[in-house]
Parts: C-alpha cells; structure tokens; sequence
C-alpha cells in the first residue's frame, strides 16, 4: 500500500511539472508574479521570496521583451503592413 | 515586477556595435555566463545582470545586442535603441550607458559613441580589446579621447579576470547621483545632414587622438586566400563538416559504452533490491529505462559542440557565412541568416530568435520558417539510436560509415531548407535584395577555458532536460503504459490494455503506411514536447511491452532484431523534417506575433515528413 501511495505521489509531480514545463512562458511568468505578491505578505517566506522566487521571476521575464506580461500591450515584431 | 526593478540603485546599459565584446564585458561585470561568440549577432534581445557596488548596493546591468547606429535597421537594433530611450515598458531608461568600444575597429565604435552622447544620458566609454589593439600596433591618446568627448574613456579586456577593473571604479552609484536619468526630449533619428556631421565630428576625433590604424596581419590574410576561396574555401567547409560528424561516432563510442554500462548495472540493481510491484516497474522502466536512454547520448552531444564551439571562437563561421551567401542568395534567403541557421543546429529557439537581425520582413520570415529543418542537437539522440541499431559499424574507405550516414541525414536537412526557401521565394514574388554586410573577426585560437565553459553549459543543459521535462514525461508515458491493468485472462503484453496502448493502436491506422508500428506512434506524442524524448518514449514503451523481460538500457538489440531497415529509414526520413516540437511553434508564434505562421509551420512540416517517409519506406521496403 505504501509502495503505491508513493508511486502515486511521483506521479501527480510528474503531471504537475510536465504542465509547468510545457506552459507559456507568459502564464508561468504570471504564477510567478502571483506568488510573489501572496508571499509578500507571509514574512516567514521573505527568504524563499528573496533567493528562490524573484531569481526566477527575473529569468522569466528576462526570456525576451514579448516574453514579459509588462509587455503585453507591445507588439515590437509585428510584421510590417 | 516593479518592487524587484526598484530596488536596483543603478541601472548601466552596455551599448556598443556587434562583436566589440559587450557580452564578455558584462559576463565580466556581472559574474554571468551568457553566451559569447567570435561573430556578430549573437546577442538579440536585451540581458539583465546584478552587481554590488562597493557600498552594497545593487548594480542592474543590462547587455543589449549590438547596433551600429541609433537609426535601426532590424529588430535587435530597435531593442537596443528603445531601451536607451526608455521606450520599453518594463525598463525604465538608464541611469548610466556604457559604450563599449573595440580599440582595434576604433572609427566603427566610435560613430556609434558619438551618437549615443547626442542622448544626453551620462556615459562612460570602455575601450575593450586593448591588449590585442596594442600587439597590433594600434595607437590611441586614450586622455585627449576623453576630452575630445567629455566623457571617462577607461581601457578594458574583457576575456582577461581584473581587465575591468577601472571600469567597475568608474561606475559606483555614488559616482552617477543626480545625473539626468531620461534621454533628451528631443532627440530624433538620424537625418542624412546628421549622418554627415557625425562623420565630420568623427575623423576630427580620430585625428585629435592620433589614431592609427592596426596593422595588417600577413597569416589572417593568407588564411583568407583559401577560406574565402569560392571553390578552396567551399571544400574547407565541407572537409570540417564532414569530419565532425565523422567524430561524433568515432569518439564518442566508448564514453556511449560506459554510461549504458551504468545503466543497466542501475536497472539491475534496482530490480533486485525493490519487491515486484509499481515502484520497481516506475523506476526500472519508467526512469532508467526512459531517462536514462536518452542519458547515453550526451558524449554525442558534447562533441558536435566542442566542435561548433572551436568554429565560433576561431572567427571561421563569418567566412562560411560570406561563402554561401550567393548560394543562400540564389535560393532566395539573405545573406543574413546564416547565423539564425547556424544557431538551429543547436536548437531552432535561439535560431528563430537571431533572425530578428535580418531587416526584411519577408527574408525574416522565410528564416523563421525554414530554421526548424536544421538538424537541432534534439534530433542526435534519435539519429544515432536508429543508426547504431541498423548501420553496421564498418569502414567505407577511410570513412566510417555510421558518421557517413549521420553526414548524409545533416546536409538532407540543409538541401530540405534550401527547397522550401527557394519555393517560398516563388510563392512570395519578387524581394528586395538585401546584401550580407558582415564584419569579419580577426581568427584566434578557441579559447580553452571558452569551450569548457560552453561545454559546461551544454552539459548543465542537457541534464536539466533529461531530469526536467524529460523525466517528468517518462513517469508520465509510464503510468500511461502501466493503467488501466489488462482484463482477466488477457494473454498480449499489458501495455497494450493500457491507455498508452490504446492511443497507439488508433495512431497505427494514421502512421501504418509508412511502416510505423504502434510503439513509434507512442513514442511520437510525448515527442512533441522535446524530439529526445522520442528514444526516451521508445525505452519506456519497449520495456513495458517486454513481458516480465528487463529490457531498460537494451533498445538498440531490441530495435535491431524488431525493425525492418525500411521502418528505420522511414523514422529516421520523418525526423530529417519532425514536425513535433511545441516549443519551436511557441516561439514562432510570439516572434511574428500570429497563430497563422506556426499553423502553416506544422503543417507543411507534418506532411513533408509523411511523404518523405512514405517515399523511404516504400522504396528501402522494394530494395530491402
């Protein structure tokens, strides 16, 4: 029972993190920036916010000016008319 | 966002024109490690980076691509231009410009300096590249520079540790406070008067400076003669192409042995050591099985890019890219997109991405569309797998013939881009020819600690993918091929109960006719994530299909006594065009900004694919 408990606890990580991975960078970038405003007002996350969270929110939004959901009114590669 | 951007007390933009070393520089500044080439374009988007000053606070360093002029003429020069102006919504203008400069090309950087003054921002220029300005000769007043422009001029080498030490003096946020942080209102592009006095301002500089030009290297210019030759230079490049596919096989063997040494020797251990049931069945099948298969073509990898790697370091890839530009032109595609093309090898992202250095929107197009037929590093594993399994290992004159094969599966994918180009020039009208203006580097021995590190990165790459996405779709495809559990008194392999099995059998009516049986249909959809995953998929299926039978780190016997020659052909004929890769049409379709073009990607993909494999399998069935 145990042994299946835990294969079916890798499992459900699995689907999460293949849905994380395959996601838009836009929408990952938007979760990021939402855990970031909800740990804002969990002090005992600070840490995690501060060494975990905002590297990758930076990386995310570093992915490229269209890539930003700042950006998201700004079409720079739209093809001319 | 903006909480994160407000904490930085300065934000320093490195500006400067293609290859004067702006990336290493801010590698330098920034203890990053983006990627550095010996050739222009390599940089296409805007980088950030962090750095403490001296009194704690934090630096934001930003590497824009490489412009010669604030009048831009592709996107990447837009990039950089925008963000100097403050035009781009997430990053306000900067506080401070670096214009980074190459001492041996001067007058290039030095228009560009001139211009970006007109700004108005607060600058400081780094006159990179300065030990190689002085083995050639070149001579610079370095303090008159800095009065001529009224602005600090500080000597810097960027590859070399403390070769930026003057210039981290010099931008300290104590330094820069209460400069004017907005460019000037009213600037404007450049008019042809402007250009004009620029140029006027500029020799006045230079002669000011007492500058000379550096002088000309008798070796570059004979090593010129033959690689820049129409017929010596193309057989060059042939000869270095062909040889380091000849490598990838060749060297790569007993590394290949050792790591499926290991994974068997894991699968074995583990199914010892666990009791039969789920968890031994996920990781012996599931993670060693699927992970692990795609594990054992990492020296494969690393050795095509140590490689590209020496080619980009060395400055011969410019010269390639001036070699085909005629015949890249009389296809239809400019000059320019031989570095998007060439990044495509690696993977077709960042290629996708560098044609925002080409300046037509309809050459730019054409590159974007035809980038995913270049062999990426994804598409090796497959390769090799299917041709380890079926080519035999033995010499053809002097040639082995596995890497003659791999050769031959490279330039198919080379002459397909070349096809659909020139058909979509004939589809697209007539263009407005746009000629290849490409700075060619000085050559250079690759830089040993360059190509580890780029190694190294390919490494941390590879192993990110194989425990990221790649593992997390193995379990995945196994609790597929494992759930629902056969019937009472089934008597096939229970993974053909399973859902995974299902999908596969109803895929095998599409995929059938060109000679895919359900397991390769299988192994196509998680494909579509990443092409690697494909052997992965394949590992999985093979042993969950085997029957009580370990076959985790076996595919290639397994695949030689199963397949026919023409199954082979036809995979590997599928994956010169593979269609399946969800990443590359996200990328299409956030750089050109539309579903239209990734839609037109994946289906003219999908039935090059088809057809060609259909063809293959027809024909190797006959011949076989």
């Amino acid at each position: 029972m145990a042994q299946q408990i835990l294969v079916a606890a890798i499992v459900v990580i699995a689907f999460a993190v293949s849905a994380w991975k395959l996601a838009p960078a836009r929408r990952r970038l938007r979760v990021l920036m939402a855990l970031d405003g909800w740990t804002a007002r969990h002090p005992r996350l600070a840490g995690w916010r501060e060494q975990i969270l905002k590297p990758r929110i930076l990386r995310a939004a570093g992915s490229g000016c269209a890539g930003c959901a700042a950006n998201v009114g700004v079409k720079p590669h739209h093809p001319p008319r | 966002m903006d909480a994160i951007v407000a904490e930085a007390s300065l934000r320093i933009a490195l500006v400067g024109v293609p290859n004067c070393g702006k990336t290493a520089l801010f590698n330098r500044l920034t203890g990053s490690r983006q990627k550095v080439a010996n050739y222009p374009g390599v940089t296409v988007e805007r980088r950030e980076g962090e750095r403490l000053a001296a009194d704690g606070r934090a630096l934001r360093i930003l590497d824009l691509p490489g412009t010669y002029s604030l009048t831009p003429t592709t996107l990447d020069e837009a990039i950089a231009r925008d963000v100097l102006l403050g035009r781009v919504a997430d990053a306000p203008a900067p506080g401070l410009v670096v214009c980074v400069v190459d001492a041996v090309h001067l007058p290039i950087g030095l228009r560009l300096a001139l211009e970006v003054k007109r700004l108005g921002l607060p600058m400081v220029l780094a006159l990179n590249r300065m030990d190689v300005a002085e083995r050639r000769g070149v001579k610079i007043d370095i303090a008159r520079l800095a009065t001529e422009l009224g602005v600090p001029v500080l000597p810097t080498i960027a590859v070399k540790r403390g070769g930026a030490d003057a210039l981290i003096d010099a931008i300290q946020p104590s330094l820069w406070e209460g400069h004017r942080r907005v460019a000037a209102p009213g600037w404007q592009e450049s008019s042809a008067e402007d250009a004009e006095q620029t140029q006027v301002d500029l020799r006045g500089v230079l002669a000011a400076v007492g500058y000379s030009a550096p002088q000309e290297s008798h070796w570059m210019a004979r090593f010129d003669s033959v690689l820049l030759h129409p017929l010596y230079g193309l057989l060059v490049l042939v000869a270095v192409m062909f040889v380091m596919f000849q490598a990838v096989f060749s060297w790569a063997e007993a590394p290949m042995d050792w790591i499926d040494a290991g994974m068997s020797w894991m699968a074995a251990a583990t199914a010892a050591s666990l009791p039969a049931g789920p968890l031994s069945s996920l990781l012996v099948n599931g993670v060693i099985g699927g992970a692990g298969a795609v594990l054992v073509f990492l020296p494969q990898i690393l050795i095509l890019f140590l490689f590209i790697l020496a080619l980009e370091d060395s400055g011969y890839l410019p010269r390639a890219a001036y070699l085909l530009d005629r015949m890249m032109g009389g296809v239809g595609l400019s000059g320019r997109a031989f570095i998007p093309l060439l990044s495509s090898f690696a993977c077709a992202i960042p290629g996708i991405m560098a044609a925002r250095t080409i300046p037509g929107w309809r050459d730019r197009l054409t590159t974007i569309m035809i980038a995913p037929l270049m062999t990426c590093s994804a598409r090796l594993p497959v390769y090799a797998l299917l041709i380890s399994a079926l080519i035999p290992a033995r010499e053809v004159g002097p040639f082995n013939l596995q890497g003659l094969v791999l050769f031959t599966l490279y330039v198919a994918g080379i002459v397909s881009a070349l096809v659909v180009a020139w058909v979509m020039k004939h589809f697209a009208g007539a263009r407005q020819y746009s000629p290849l203006m490409l700075e060619l580097p000085d050559y250079q021995w690759p830089h040993a600690g360059n190509l580890l590190l780029g190694l190294w990165e390919r490494v941390k790459i590879f192993l990110s993918r194989v425990g990221g996405i790649i593992l997390a779709l193995m379990i995945v495809l196994w609790f597929l091929s494992s759930y629902p559990a056969p019937p009472e008194g089934a008597t096939g392999p229970p993974i053909q109960y399973s859902f995974a099995g299902r999908l596969g059998a109803m895929l095998e009516y599409l995929f059938a006719p060109i000679g895919f049986n359900w397991q390769i249909s299988i192994a196509l959809v998680p494909g579509l994530a990443a092409r690697e995953v494909a052997v992965g998929a394949l590992g999985t299926v093979y042993a969950m299909s085997a029957a009580g039978d370990d076959v985790a780190g076996q595919l290639q016997p397994v695949i030689a006594s199963t397949w026919s020659l023409a199954t082979a052909c036809s995979l590997l004929a599928w994956y010169v065009f593979a269609p399946q890769c969800l990443s590359t049409l996200a990328v299409v379709k956030r750089e050109t900004n539309s579903w239209r073009y990734p839609i037109i990607m994946a289906a003219y993909l999908f039935a090059l694919a088809y057809v060609a494999s259909f063809i293959t399998y027809r024909v190797v069935g006959a011949w076989a």
